[in-house]
């Protein structure tokens, strides 16, 4: 067991090479890199000097040291091999658009993300799993009928839309929550209480938006799951052995029940530090989702590589954790 | 009182509410089973035998099945009447119960000890460890080498036969008056079935507890039971002492039944005998008796009136217009 979770350990290197390596390459591939960019935002700002249009104004010289600039002098293999070194020393780069190294941008954003995601997981399991619990037990009654109404709805409706349903409704015209940003402007002014209220206030419309994406799937996994094993032999046992049926349910259903969802959660973990681009979009939220997706639109390839190196690396081990929890919760896997 | 049956069932009738209406599954079924003797109940899939179990236990399944009628008197209290408090105390203080798959009936998810310890828990001791020191020993009661060992295992680590010894164990952990076995051998190898069979035996005269053995297998009757009652589509065709049953069966089932065992000094590869046609399904079930469509002795007055139990000896009842004819008939072909 213990060897068999080092393996996985071990071999989270070079499937990170492998990721990175990959989107590395493309970087290399796409049209539209920094070196046109730059080429094109030269010729535009002559063209406005009135300079001569026929003549090339970007000679060779200047070129390789653009070229040299961004990094792109070196063949594919060599450049990567230097990236990954610098990686390894906790140097992202340099981010071409703001001019500041990536890492700091990360440390800028991560905290946001990981307090959205953060609470996101421990609200979507946190509601989810009771939530389906009293579902599988009030099975076909009222309670669960509208319940499933309602999961339904939200499931059909996407986060963003959500989202801009909520801001319109609850934000612009009722004026119960701001309508955007992580916090107030005010922020720094306020008490420790004060920023955690300001901190909830801004933090209610994109949480509620962020939920529901998982929402319907985990509660349904659970209340079906429950529903499994409440029919399922080994309760019948425990019932004829004199437990409540409350007991019945916590000691002996729910545990058997818990081993799908702890399967999930891995994947939930990039939720936790990806964030969601729309999301993040809609309320303005300065998050990992939101730098990744206009670092790609920028051609910012140094804050493409250091987001993608902050997700890799969470969802490769997020995976070995949910592995370990299996091994935890189901003592019939046993890892060799 | 010592002459009191532990068990006395009169007039049960148990309905299950299904998509198609309410199904009667067992419909007037009335029976004792005395102190210290073993009553076995036979009959096809689907004839109600395991749930006149359930009934008794209360186990049905919820929110479909339900008790219409009748009278469960165990130990002078009708368990038809009792409430969910008063269950929790007769589930496995009272009446334990083994069930047909040791493969499912024990939870995957916790240790053989535990499982069993809860019983104790239940109903005699609170301290935990004084629990697993009376499973450990109720587990060398039945037979399970090094009980030490297997308290800290998960059910899959032991095989089928050693399985059913646990939750043979469970259900008379606290020498319960009554053990109702549903089907207990039928999921095993033959060579376990009569190792699972002696061992309630050899239980049965230590602790001097009644059985109440469900199963299919007159085999099985003929060895472990002193008294039968054979059911055919919710009713009683017939019930008597062991002895009565198979040397002077009185009903058509019965007698079919008996006659559809292979016997090892008949003529080998001869076709066995078999009762023709299929039991009809309980939502179209006949007017009159149930058995007409498959009786080779029915007659009109099957087919409109239900038989009345009658007796043929004292202690042996039957329920067929014909058993006279019945009888008579099997006294010829012996003859013959």
């Amino acid at each position: 067991m213990r060897d068999y979770f080092l393996r996985r350990l071990l071999l989270i290197p070079p499937t990170f090479i492998g990721v990175t390596l990959l989107v590395f390459a493309i970087t290399r591939f796409v049209p539209g890199g920094p070196l046109e960019r730059a080429i094109m935002e030269a010729r535009t700002s002559e063209t406005r000097r009135g300079g001569d249009m026929g003549r090339s104004s970007t000679s060779e010289e200047q070129l390789a040291d653009l070229k040299a600039y961004y990094g792109l002098d070196k063949p594919i293999p060599v450049a990567y091999v230097q990236w990954l070194g610098k990686v390894v020393r906790c140097d992202l780069g340099t981010s071409h658009r703001f001019n500041e190294p990536v890492r700091d941008l990360i440390t800028q954003r991560l905290p946001v993300s990981l307090v959205y995601g953060g609470i996101t997981l421990a609200l979507t399991y946190g509601v989810c799993i009771p939530l389906g619990i009293a579902k599988a037990i009030r099975h076909r009654t009222g309670f669960d009928n509208a319940t499933s109404a309602l999961i339904f709805f939200g499931y059909a409706v996407p986060g963003y839309a959500l989202g801009a349903i909520l801001i319109v409704f609850l934000a612009a015209r009722a004026e119960w929550f701001p309508m955007s940003g992580f916090v107030g402007e005010n922020f720094s002014d306020l008490s420790i209480w004060g920023k955690v209220v300001d901190l909830a206030h801004h933090a209610v419309l994109p949480l509620v938006c962020y939920a529901i994406t998982s929402f319907a799937f985990l509660t349904m996994l659970m209340k079906n799951q429950l529903m499994d094993n409440l029919a399922a032999d080994f309760v019948r046992t425990a019932v004829a052995k004199g437990v409540s049926f409350k007991t019945a349910v916590l000691r002996h259903a729910l545990r058997n029940s818990l081993i799908p969802l702890a399967t999930h959660l891995g994947a939930s973990l990039t939720v936790f530090v990806g964030g969601s681009y729309l999301i993040e979009f809609i309320f303005d939220i300065n998050g990992m989702g939101l730098l990744g997706v206009q670092s790609i639109f920028d051609r910012d390839y140094p804050s493409v590589m250091g987001v993608l190196v902050v997700s890799s690396l969470v969802l490769l081990t997020g995976n070995v954790i949910s592995d370990m929890l299996i091994a935890l919760i189901d003592p019939r896997v046993r890892f060799k | 009182m010592a002459d009191a049956p532990i068990l006395e069932v009169r007039n049960l009738v148990t309905a299950f509410d299904t998509d198609a209406g309410q199904v009667i599954a067992v419909d007037g079924v009335s029976f004792q089973c005395h102190r210290g003797r073993t009553l076995g109940i036979v009959g096809e899939s689907g004839c109600g035998k395991s749930v006149t179990a359930l009934s008794i236990m209360r186990l049905l399944p919820q929110p479909m099945g339900r008790i219409l009628g009748g009278e469960i008197l165990f130990d002078g209290r009708d368990l038809a009447q009792a409430t969910p408090e008063q269950m929790y105390q007769v589930r496995g203080g009272k009446i334990g119960m083994i069930f047909q798959e040791p493969m499912t009936a024990l939870n995957p998810v916790h240790t053989i000890g535990r499982q069993l310890a809860e019983v104790f828990l239940l109903h005699k001791t609170r301290d935990r460890a004084e629990a697993l020191r009376l499973a450990i020993e109720m587990l060398k009661h039945v037979g399970i080498p090094s009980p030490e060992v297997r308290v800290g295992e998960y059910p899959h680590q032991l095989s089928g036969g050693m399985r059913q010894r646990v939750v043979i164990a469970m259900a008379l952990a606290c020498r319960p008056q009554l053990v109702i076995a549903d089907e207990p051998t039928t999921a095993l190898d033959v060579t376990i079935q009569a190792q699972i069979l002696d061992l309630m035996q050899q239980l049965q005269a230590e602790l001097g507890m009644s059985i109440m053995l469900i199963t299919h297998d007159l085999g099985v009757i003929a060895e472990m039971c002193d008294d039968v009652v054979v059911m055919y589509g919710g009713r009683i065709a017939e019930s008597g002492p062991v002895e009565a049953i198979f040397e002077n069966p009185s009903h058509p089932y019965t007698r079919g039944l008996l006659d559809s065992i292979p016997r090892l000094g008949g003529q080998r590869k001869s076709r066995l005998r078999i009762i023709d046609g299929m039991v009809p399904a309980l939502k179209d079930m006949p007017p009159g008796c149930r058995f007409q469509n498959r009786c080779p002795f029915a007659v009109d007055r099957c087919r409109k009136d239900q038989p009345a139990i009658e007796q043929v000896a004292p202690g042996h009842a039957v329920a067929c217009h014909r058993w006279r004819e019945v009888v008579a008939g099997a006294a010829v072909s012996a003859t013959s």
